[in-house]
C-alpha cells in the first residue's frame, strides 16, 4: 500500500514535470507504442502488448554478428546487473532478429539467454519483421553471401526504450555517452508501477 | 605449402594439451616474435554456432613496416579480419584484406572496431578454454597466439 502510494506520488510528480527530458534522444512524441506480431523462443506467436508491465528495451540485430550485437547486448546486461534487485525485475530487453532465415526461435532463444534472464529473443516471418522495422523507421540490408553461404547484415545500431505501458520513451545511439544511457535506463526501470 | 600448413596445425591441435601447458608456463596471453608483440588476446564467444570475435593489441617493435594479412585457427573453418563502423545510426561491418603496422606502431583490435571474425566452429569451445590462432603476415611470418575464450559480457 505504502509502495503504491509512493508510486502514485512519483507518477504525479513525473507527470507534473513532463518537460524533464531524457539525456539520450527523446522519442516520446515521434515513435509509436510498442506493437508487433513475432515469434518467441518457444515458437509461440507473441504481440507487443504481451510485454507490457515492464520497462522494455528493444534492439534489432542478428546472431551471426560477432562484434557489435553481442557487445551492445552485453553492455545493456551490465547496466541491468548494476540495478538493485527490485528495479531489475522491472526491465526486459527484446532482441528482435532481422535475419529470420538463420535466426530460428531456438537460435534466438539460446542467444538471448546467454545475456541474462532479462533478455528475450524474438524472430518471425520476413513480413512481420518488416512491419516492426518500418514501424520504428529502421533499415536493414543483407550483404553478399560468401562461398559458405555466410553473409553479414547491416542494421540499425540503436536501442529503443518503452515504458511499462509500451509508450516510446527514448532512443540510445552509439554516439550517446554510456553514462547517459545508463542514467536513462535506470530512471525508466525505476518509474512507478 | 598449404598442406604443410595444415599438417603443422593438425599436429598442433593433437598436442593441444602439451601446448596449453607450455602456454601456461610462458605466461598465457603473450606471444612474441622477434619484432611483433601481441597482448591481451581474447576470443569473444557465445553458445551455439554463432561466430566469435577476436580482440588483441599488436605492437611492431621492429624497424620495418609489417602487414597483417589474415589469421587462421584449427578451431574454426574460416577467420577474417573485419572492421565495424557506424554511419547514420546503422551498424556496418566489412572485411579487410590487410593492415599495415609501421615501426613502433601499436594497433588495437577492440569491440566495435577492428576484430577477427571466427566462423564455423569445428571444435567445441566455451568460456575459459583457449584457442590457438596463427596471425599471418605478408612476409610469410606466422605468429602463433593463444587466445583466451571469454564471454562478450567480460569485454
Amino acid at each position: 500500500m505504502y509502495k503504491l502510494l509512493l508510486a502514485g506520488v512519483a507518477s504525479v510528480l513525473l507527470a507534473g514535470c513532463s518537460d524533464q527530458s531524457w539525456r539520450t534522444t527523446d522519442i516520446d512524441d515521434i515513435m509509436p507504442p510498442l506493437d508487433f506480431t513475432l515469434i518467441d523462443g518457444e515458437g509461440e506467436t507473441v504481440h507487443g502488448e504481451d510485454y507490457q508491465g515492464k520497462a522494455t528495451l528493444v534492439y534489432f540485430g542478428y546472431t551471426f554478428c560477432p562484434d557489435v550485437c553481442p557487445i551492445t547486448l552485453a553492455r545493456l546486461g551490465d547496466t541491468i546487473r548494476r540495478l538493485d534487485d527490485e528495479t531489475r525485475d522491472n526491465i526486459q530487453v527484446l532482441f528482435i532478429s532481422v535475419d529470420p532465415s538463420r535466426d530460428t526461435p531456438e537460435v534466438v532463444k539460446r542467444y538471448a539467454d546467454a545475456f541474462g534472464p532479462e533478455f528475450v529473443g524474438l524472430t518471425g516471418n520476413q513480413a512481420d519483421i518488416d512491419a516492426v522495422t518500418n514501424r520504428y523507421r529502421i533499415a536493414y540490408e543483407y550483404g553478399e553471401a560468401n562461398e559458405d553461404g555466410d553473409y553479414l547484415v547491416t542494421h540499425s545500431s540503436a536501442v529503443f526504450a518503452f515504458d511499462r505501458e509500451g509508450q516510446a520513451q527514448f532512443l540510445v545511439r552509439d554516439s550517446h555517452p554510456v553514462s547517459d544511457a545508463e542514467a536513462d535506463i535506470k530512471r525508466l526501470a525505476s518509474q512507478g508501477g | 605449402m598449404a598442406s604443410n600448413v595444415f599438417d603443422v596445425l593438425n599436429t598442433r591441435a593433437c598436442r593441444g594439451l602439451a601446448l596449453g601447458a607450455l602456454a601456461l608456463m610462458l605466461g598465457t596471453g603473450v606471444a612474441q616474435a622477434s619484432t611483433l608483440e601481441v597482448s591481451n588476446p581474447r576470443l569473444s564467444l557465445l553458445p551455439g554456432n554463432t561466430p566469435g570475435a577476436g580482440y588483441f593489441e599488436l605492437e611492431n617493435t621492429g624497424e620495418s613496416t609489417v602487414t597483417l594479412v589474415g589469421a587462421e585457427s584449427p578451431a574454426f573453418e574460416r577467420v577474417e579480419m573485419h572492421v565495424s563502423s557506424e554511419h547514420d545510426g546503422m551498424a556496418h561491418m566489412h572485411a579487410i584484406e590487410s593492415l599495415e603496422i609501421a615501426p613502433g606502431e601499436r594497433i588495437e583490435f577492440a569491440p566495435k572496431g577492428h576484430h577477427l571474425m571466427f566462423m564455423r566452429r569445428v571444435e567445441a569451445l566455451s568460456e575459459g578454454d583457449e584457442a590457438e590462432v596463427v596471425l599471418e603476415f605478408s612476409d610469410e611470418q606466422r605468429l602463433p597466439v593463444t587466445f583466451a575464450v571469454v564471454s562478450p559480457a567480460s569485454l
